[in-house]
């Protein structure tokens, strides 16, 4: 490989193709040739994770091949981001992520982390089972602009509500939008509990939070 | 002639035979049929009730004597087979359930650093003596255990992303760990057997074809749970997979169970095709269960029922504010819709 095309159309094969291990060494290799890092990030290994996407939306790719893909991509970046200059350091908006109080699991959460974070927001990952106090305390001190909720336990799901409430207390609910997900929750309870949206997916949960954001 | 019991009923119909009314049950385990209403009425409460087992067994014994679900079911949670496996347990509050905090494996190639498994760790001995209690009360009412499946006991033993990305880059340590983990629910199945239960629920709720797709169900999914399936000598075996089915509607005929049970999002009259031979269980909407009106929780059992649900059950955990009156309404509602002309008899 020596042009810089030859270059991204790699960096985004090896996101494609899951080659997780080879990818650090050919983010090294482009970095040699001088190229721009934030162009091996955007169109290196941000188009490899949408082309990813595409092949998840198609049911070709499910959850394993989704999740060695965005591992392929985390190692590329850890090796272009160090290296942007600092004006391109800056991302799009904050955006307070993790699973409610009373549930761990946390796959759905990692892919919509996953795919906001390729398309270029800052995330505050929380991680899971995380205190309702917690996500209105976050999103204060970081100035975020979104909290993303998720939970696959029915159980949990009231943590949802209390989320909202929580920031209706503290004064700040129209400064950040709150949106639910996972596997029990419905557009309908979404709305119920007063969420500003609902996603099915983690494609569609960027697709949700660019919409609220530019609204 | 013999009235029948709910035992009878159910077990009938989960082997295609026609009854005087569909049974309308929720298993428990992932499955909750728990609601805060009956932990009030019977003065049981979570996180106590999921350790002691006459408690275990009077809170599931209260709803069902509520005029609730025509079963009753053990435990409340899907943490007890991870529990007794070395993963660490949350136990939750009254309106939190049970959950895995901290996963003993980081990786599956790390499967022998998991200690030996046995049936009187953590609170196995408790689900056991549960069901014994409620077998020992003779009424009738099938008792319902539960097992979480095998890859989802996986997910909880291995960090769950980590788990997902090995299935892929190391199948061998991942058979292994499925096989070792099917082999202690076996051993587990077995005594919930012996100890009396009537029926046995497997939920998969990591395990499903939206997750894992359908190469990986079959090949992780399906040939263990039907290990452990064929393993367990009972009347009645229930197989749950979450989430939307459609990548894997062609892998369902070839598990063993008797009856399965879906979510919500699946459509009865889509998977039927699918399901020759088995009982149809399903799938009331447990958000509506949870917040809706009477008039409404009539009307989905009964498009439940008129759409082929053989065993009308909640298509999910019902949420612990689901009102009782709800739960009475579906289980009246089933009982009011008589399936055919043959009544309080046993027919082919």
């Amino acid at each position: 490989m020596e042009t810089k095309e030859e270059f991204l159309a790699e960096l985004s094969r090896c996101v494609v193709e899951m080659e997780d291990d080879d990818i650090s060494a050919v983010a090294e290799d482009y970095a040699v040739h001088g190229y721009a890092p934030l162009d091996g990030i955007l169109d290196g290994l941000v188009d490899g994770m949408n082309k990813a996407a595409d092949l998840y939306e198609r049911e070709e790719y499910f959850i394993p091949e989704l999740l060695i893909c965005s591992n392929a991509m985390y190692n590329g970046l850890d090796v272009l981001r160090p290296l942007l200059p600092q004006e391109e350091k800056n991302s799009k908006s904050k955006i307070v992520i993790g699973v409610v109080k009373g549930d761990t699991h946390d796959i759905g959460k990692n892919l919509v982390k996953i795919m906001l974070e390729s398309a270029g927001y800052e995330m505050i990952d929380l991680g899971r089972d995380v205190a309702v106090d917690d996500f209105i305390s976050t999103a204060k001190e970081q100035g975020a602009e979104v909290i993303a909720l998720s939970t696959l336990m029915s159980t949990s799901m009231v943590n949802m509500e209390k989320v909202i409430q929580g920031l209706e207390a503290a004064g700040i609910r129209d400064q950040v939008k709150v949106i639910v997900g996972g596997a029990p929750i419905s557009p309908a309870f979404a709305e119920k509990i007063g969420a500003d949206g609902y996603s099915a997916n983690a494609v569609e949960a960027v697709k949700l939070v660019d919409r609220l954001l530019a609204g | 002639m013999k009235q029948l019991t709910a035992i009878d009923r159910l077990t009938a119909v989960a082997h295609g035979k026609k009854v005087d009314h569909q049974p309308c049950i929720c298993p428990g385990g992932m499955m909750n049929m728990i609601i805060t209403e009956i932990m009030e009425r019977s003065g049981i409460s979570w996180p106590e009730a999921h350790s002691t087992a006459e408690q275990m067994a009077a809170l599931t014994y209260e709803l069902n004597h509520a005029g609730g679900f025509e079963n009753y079911g053990v435990p409340f949670c899907m943490t007890v087979e991870a529990e007794a496996m070395g993963a660490t347990v949350d136990m939750g509050d009254a309106q939190t359930e049970p959950h895995v905090v901290d996963s003993p494996l980081s990786s599956a190639t790390q499967l022998d650093q998991l200690a030996p498994f046995s049936l009187d760790q953590g609170r196995i001995p408790t689900v056991l003596t549960a069901i014994r209690l409620l077998k020992a009360k003779g009424t009738g009412v099938p008792v319902i255990a539960n097992i979480t499946g095998p890859v989802s006991v996986a997910g909880t033993l291995v960090d769950m992303t980590s788990l997902l990305m090995e299935l892929r880059k190391k199948p061998e340590a991942c058979h292994r760990l499925m096989s070792l983990i099917t082999d202690n629910l076996i051993t587990y199945g077995q005594a919930q057997v012996a100890a009396g239960a009537d029926a046995i629920c497997i939920a998969e709720p990591s395990g499903t074809g939206e997750i894992l797709g359908r190469r990986f169900f079959h090949e992780y999914s399906l040939p263990y749970l039907n290990r452990l399936l064929d393993s367990l000598e009972v009347p009645v075996k229930i197989v749950h997979i979450c989430g939307r089915l459609h990548s894997i509607y062609e892998e369902l005929s070839a598990l063993h169970c008797d009856a399965f049970s879906f979510d919500a999002c699946v459509s009865i009259e889509e998977i039927k095709p699918y399901l020759a031979g088995k009982a149809i269980m399903g799938n009331v909407n447990t958000h509506a269960l949870g917040s809706m009106s009477g008039n409404k929780i009539e009307q989905l059992t009964k498009a439940a029922l008129n759409k082929g649900a053989d065993i009308v059950a909640p298509a999910c955990g019902l949420p612990l504010t689901t009102p009782l009156a709800n739960i009475q309404t579906m289980v009246a509602t089933v009982r009011n819709e008589f399936s055919g002309d043959e009544q309080h008899e046993l027919s082919d």
